[in-house]
């Protein structure tokens, strides 16, 4: 059965009610003969209110609406003056007072000659479809923000032949290279020319194989500069699950390498310390017998003088090894403190040779030593002592830049402490600044860390002992350093 | 300043050396191979020093110290070693009551006169 005309209106007009969209139709001066249900629910406004009035007129619900109208306006009368469709997405303000995104289509109707007729217009309601845009924008951003935080993460995506198509989060500050100059660039930009041929197309072939593959790799930077990284990479889907591309996430783990290398040089000197010591103790038995036997020998009286030539020549050569080997054995020594009884006099001689490695200039200094010969033993750490020698003899040292004399003097002081005298005929500290010499980071000098004075100050306070300094602008200066006895 | 020494160690050139460079010192020189026969030797015979290697076959020589030092509190052991200074092995002696600590590593003259500094000092302190 062929249905009427009127039947098929009555069709069309319950189609139009019911079509999820806004639908208005209007003569070319803008009175509206037609409309849908969706426009009265957003107006708020009966049909029979609506016909016979100005589309613009109805679709002001509210005070607001104007502004975004008008801009509707404006590509309506393009429509009608061009006889042209139009597509456009603008903000209207519905009777809730709700800003809603419409995106419409405007036509316009042509009767059968060129004159026009009237104008639809049709209008879907997009706000939750921009809602849902602007929450992943936001997400987006987060996680760039985050990644950009992060700093050791770059995230990017490339098309099926490798193509950049996504860089972001964390990839410009990784690798360098700026959004704009990279996108739609291939992939292997990022890689070693080496790994292009072999490494990248299996990357790729196992992201397709088994859905993702993870590798430890070098990259490079635009700088050219190599970049270690864990790249993981998985597969990009579409929302049919069809695969369109792969997404990468690498991480920078040059801090972990740096790390690692640090972590191998340092076994491998303790592993080269263990040697050391092992073959130490086998050398130092047999050498102790030969360098004391020389010394008994030599101790003789009676012995021609070409023998005692021979026997010193022995003597020195055992000497060099001893210190070879003494060197070993300071080499493999534990770094913990530990408290033993110290001749502080052997103590300061121990230290003289070290002052070599300071590599201190060549001024014109005198060394006096004023060494008490029965001086009391007392309790301390060899190591930190010797530490605190070297850094008031290196202080000492250059203050003196026109030359002078290092004084370093032993003895006791009222019979319970040794007293140890460092002085100098440098240029000597300032009053307002000796109140300040032992606190940390403070320093006269020009790259000076502030920090040696301090270092002996501890030292010398863990050794329940004290460090005082008297100084006279121009007259030098003199560090006491007083330990209790054993 | 003159002791009665029991020199401990496994090598005889070395028991040897300790013999002759402490005889110039004017002491008296007896010798052990090892801590059992060390701690056999101070239950018969009176000692002033031990002078006890650290490195011995059988009980080692900071088992030695410390079994002398339950027997006689008051015999002075300085502890010798070729492992030279080595802070773990100061410790471990001192803690076992040890008098003093001698490298082999040492120059010569300086083992000499650490000894007599560390066994003046123990006695020293000893008559105190």
């Amino acid at each position: 059965m062929i249905a009427s005309t009127k039947e098929i209106e009555k069709i069309v007009f319950k189609l139009i009610d019911n079509a999820n969209a806004l639908v208005l139709y209007f003569d070319i001066n803008g009175t509206v003969s037609l409309c849908n249900k969706v426009i009265e629910n957003i107006t708020g406004r009966s049909r029979e209110e609506i016909f016979g009035k100005n589309w613009s007129y109805i679709l002001a619900t509210q005070k607001d609406s104007l502004a975004g109208l008008q801009m509707l306006k404006a590509v309506v009368d393009d429509s009608i003056s061009y006889k042209r469709p139009n597509n456009f997405e603008g903000i209207i303000i519905d009777r809730e007072k709700q800003e809603r995104i419409i995106s419409w289509s405007i036509t316009p109707i042509v009767k059968d000659s060129e004159a026009l007729e009237g104008v639809l217009c049709i209008g879907n309601d997009i706000t939750a479809l921009k809602e849902r845009e602007a929450s992943l924008k936001k997400i987006d951003d987060t996680l760039n923000n985050i990644f950009s935080s992060i700093k050791e993460y770059a995230l990017y995506v490339t098309n099926l032949d490798g193509n950049i198509t996504y860089y972001g989060m964390g990839s410009e500050i990784m690798f360098g290279w700026q959004k704009n100059e990279i996108v739609f660039k291939h992939v292997g930009v990022l890689h070693n020319p080496e790994d292009v041929q072999s490494q990248l197309p299996k990357i790729f072939q196992q992201v397709r194989q088994c859905g993702q593959y993870e590798t430890e790799i070098k990259l490079v930077k635009k700088d050219g500069g190599q970049l270690p990284v864990i790249l993981s990479a998985t597969k990009f889907l579409d929302e049919q699950e069809n695969l369109k591309g792969y997404i990468f996430i690498a991480k920078d783990i040059t801090e972990r390498k740096e790390l690692e290398n640090q972590i191998f040089q340092s076994e491998k000197l303790a592993a080269i310390g263990k040697l050391a010591a092992g073959m130490a103790h086998e050398i130092n038995n047999p050498l102790f017998v030969i360098s004391g036997r020389v010394e008994l020998l030599l101790a003789e009286k009676r012995l021609a003088n070409k023998t005692r030539q021979e026997l010193s020549i022995i003597s020195t050569q055992a000497e060099r090894i001893r210190k070879l080997v003494d060197q070993l054995l300071k080499f493999s020594r534990k770094k913990t403190p530990s408290l033993e009884v110290v001749n502080i006099n052997d103590t300061i001689e121990s230290v003289m040779p070290l002052l070599s490695y300071h590599k201190l200039p060549d001024y014109n200094i005198e060394i006096v030593k004023e060494f008490e010969k029965n001086l009391p033993l007392i309790k301390g750490d060899l190591n930190q002592l010797q530490e605190v020698f070297v850094n008031l003899f290196i202080n000492a040292y250059q203050s003196m830049s026109e030359g002078g004399r290092l004084t370093i003097k032993t003895g006791n002081y009222l019979k319970r402490f040794v007293q140890v005298t460092i002085s100098d005929t440098g240029g000597g500290i300032a009053a307002e600044d000796l109140k300040n010499i032992f606190l940390p980071f403070f320093s006269t000098k020009k790259n000076g860390t502030g920090l040696g004075l301090s270092i002996c100050y501890n030292i010398i306070k863990a050794h329940n002992g004290s460090l005082d300094v008297e100084s006279q602008s121009g007259k030098g200066t003199a560090f006491i350093i007083r330990l209790p006895f054993v | 300043m003159s002791y009665k020494v029991l020199v401990v160690d496994d090598e005889e050139p070395v028991r040897r050396l300790l013999e002759d460079l402490l005889k110039k010192e004017k002491c008296t020189v007896k010798f052990a191979t090892s801590g059992e026969e060390a701690l056999d030797i101070i239950g018969k015979e009176d000692f002033e020093v031990v002078l006890l290697d650290i490195k011995l076959p059988g009980i080692s020589g900071l088992d030695t110290l410390k079994k002398i030092k339950e027997r006689k509190p008051y015999l002075i052991v300085i502890m010798i070693t070729g492992f030279g200074y080595n802070e773990e092995l100061i410790a471990k002696s001192k803690e076992l009551g040890c008098s003093g600590y001698i490298g082999k590593d040492m120059p010569i003259s300086q083992i000499i006169s650490n000894f007599k500094l560390f066994a003046k000092t123990a006695r020293d302190k000893a008559k105190k």
